[in-house]
């Protein structure tokens, strides 16, 4: 497209106007997955939908190379996941799921793309999958559940090296929902401190209204 | 690992790799990547095959899972309300024979309906958990429990899915929707049920009378919306919980 004025912040990803606003972008070889626009070869990447949209929308950018192994956790019905695949070109991307509705659809996805491979299992007992998921550089998940801290450091026990990266999304209602979100956001990163350097974290206002991301890297 | 097991001599590699990859368990971590056992196997070939495997298992799981799921849950609720009252059944008979004697066998007695009662937690765990799955927005609503309560009335997530508000709203009152309907039919006047099921949740129980009839109107609407999610998405709608919890504060303040 010679008419693009795009601004390249991570491999594939651009932020560029477009019909007068500032839009997120992924260059895709691939088809729409989730009914979301697509113009030349550049699929848009939309905040609302997408927790790691939000965030990077927000000036926050996690380190992601294209050759990245990377465990994604939560995949739902592959939103996300669709983004992230168009990043990783040179890159394996374990996609973990456990309900089996959203996962037809993102099946869908996983055989329309190489660099994905899908697992419908628990993300809450990697002992399941760990014959299958090599050690990886990212963990990403995205799983409202109460244990959700826990399961993420689970999954690094088993599937993280020394300086690997983790980004998780908590919401705060799904670990308590009787007290204040400021509170529940210190005891999680109060329980990431224990395993894991914190690199950064913010809120996804106002996109995701009461959650929080947390950038962290694998201390052992 | 999914391609093999390791023995003494090297990899033992697996003949039947979709069985393999099922049944790649280990209880801890391993001490080494996968990767690399398996980059010898296969070379460049690795994730073009791992991907194969994958993908074939996973269309083969995900059917068997979606046709499963609602009928497992609803067998776990008949089973919970059956131990129920059995454990209250035995718990009369015990209080009777200690009061008769003690021996042994009395204790063992309690011993076994105490285990019982454990049984009981541990299913309603699992129903929970399985709750989440297969109908995570009909839980955000109404918990997991009055969600499987309905869900066992209506013999599965398909027909729920198909119900009106209406017919929602009232499940599990059916005794009196049908005695109201039958007076309205001689031209009596009648008492048409406001809520069955999900008036076991506190939204609805905590508020005065008055007011119950107009939250358990809104609530059965947005649990209609909330199965369809779940039956034809499958993903969690944050907005339906939040709907219904405003609804509440709105009505339980004036």
């Amino acid at each position: 497209m010679s008419s693009f004025q795009g601004n390249e912040i991570i491999h594939n990803v651009y932020q560029a106007e477009f019909e007068g606003k500032m839009r997120l972008f992924t260059r895709s070889a691939y088809p729409p997955h989730y009914g979301e626009r697509k113009i030349g070869d550049l699929r848009e990447w939309i905040p609302h939908r997408s927790k790691l949209a939000a965030l990077i929308v927000k000036g926050h950018i996690p380190e992601i190379r294209r050759d990245m192994k990377m465990l994604y956790l939560g995949a739902a019905a592959g939103t996300t996941v669709s983004h992230i695949s168009d990043i990783l070109d040179r890159g394996i991307l374990y996609a973990v799921e456990y309900s089996a509705k959203p996962f037809q659809k993102f099946l869908q996805l996983a055989m329309e793309r190489k660099n994905i491979i899908p697992i419908l299992a628990d993300a809450g007992s990697p002992e399941g999958y760990s014959g299958i998921v090599e050690k990886v550089d990212f963990i990403y998940q995205d799983i409202a559940q109460r244990n959700q801290v826990e399961i993420f450091i689970r999954n690094f026990e088993f599937f993280g090296r020394r300086g690997t990266s983790g980004l998780i999304f908590v919401k705060a209602k799904s670990i308590d929902s009787t007290a204040e979100p400021e509170e529940i956001y210190g005891r999680v990163i109060e329980s990431l401190k224990e395993r894991f350097d914190i690199v950064e974290w913010t809120d996804l206002d106002p996109y995701h209204r009461d959650h929080i991301s947390v950038y962290v890297r694998w201390r052992e | 690992m999914w391609f093999g097991k390791i023995s003494d001599d090297g990899v033992e590699r697996s003949k039947n790799l979709k069985k393999s990859f099922l049944e790649s368990y280990n209880s801890d971590p391993l001490p080494f990547s996968v990767f690399e056992y398996g980059k010898e196997i296969f070379g460049d070939d690795y994730y073009r095959i791992l991907r194969r495997v994958a993908i074939e298992v996973a269309q083969e799981s995900v059917e068997r899972e979606i046709r499963r799921e609602d009928r497992y849950v609803i067998s776990l609720v008949r089973a919970l309300d059956e131990i129920t009252d059995t454990s209250n059944l035995l718990d009369e008979r015990l209080r009777e024979l200690r009061e008769i004697k003690g021996s042994r066998i009395v204790e063992e007695f309690e011993r076994k309906i105490a285990e019982l009662k454990g049984l009981r937690s541990e299913i309603e765990r699992e129903i929970e958990s399985v709750m989440r799955k297969i109908a995570p927005n009909l839980s955000e609503i109404v918990g997991e429990k009055i969600g499987a309560r309905l869900l066992e009335k209506a013999g599965s997530l398909e027909k729920l899915a198909s119900y009106p508000s209406s017919t929602i709203q009232v499940i599990g009152a059916e005794k009196s929707l049908f005695k109201a309907l039958s007076r309205i039919r001689k031209g009596k006047k009648a008492k048409v049920p406001k809520h069955g099921v999900i008036f076991q949740h506190p939204y609805i129980k905590s508020l005065p009378k008055k007011k119950r009839g107009k939250m358990a109107r809104f609530m059965a609407n947005k649990i209609a919306i909330a199965v369809k999610i779940d039956y034809f998405r499958g993903e969690l709608d944050e907005m339906l919980g939040e709907e219904v919890r405003r609804k509440y504060e709105q009505l339980s303040r004036k």
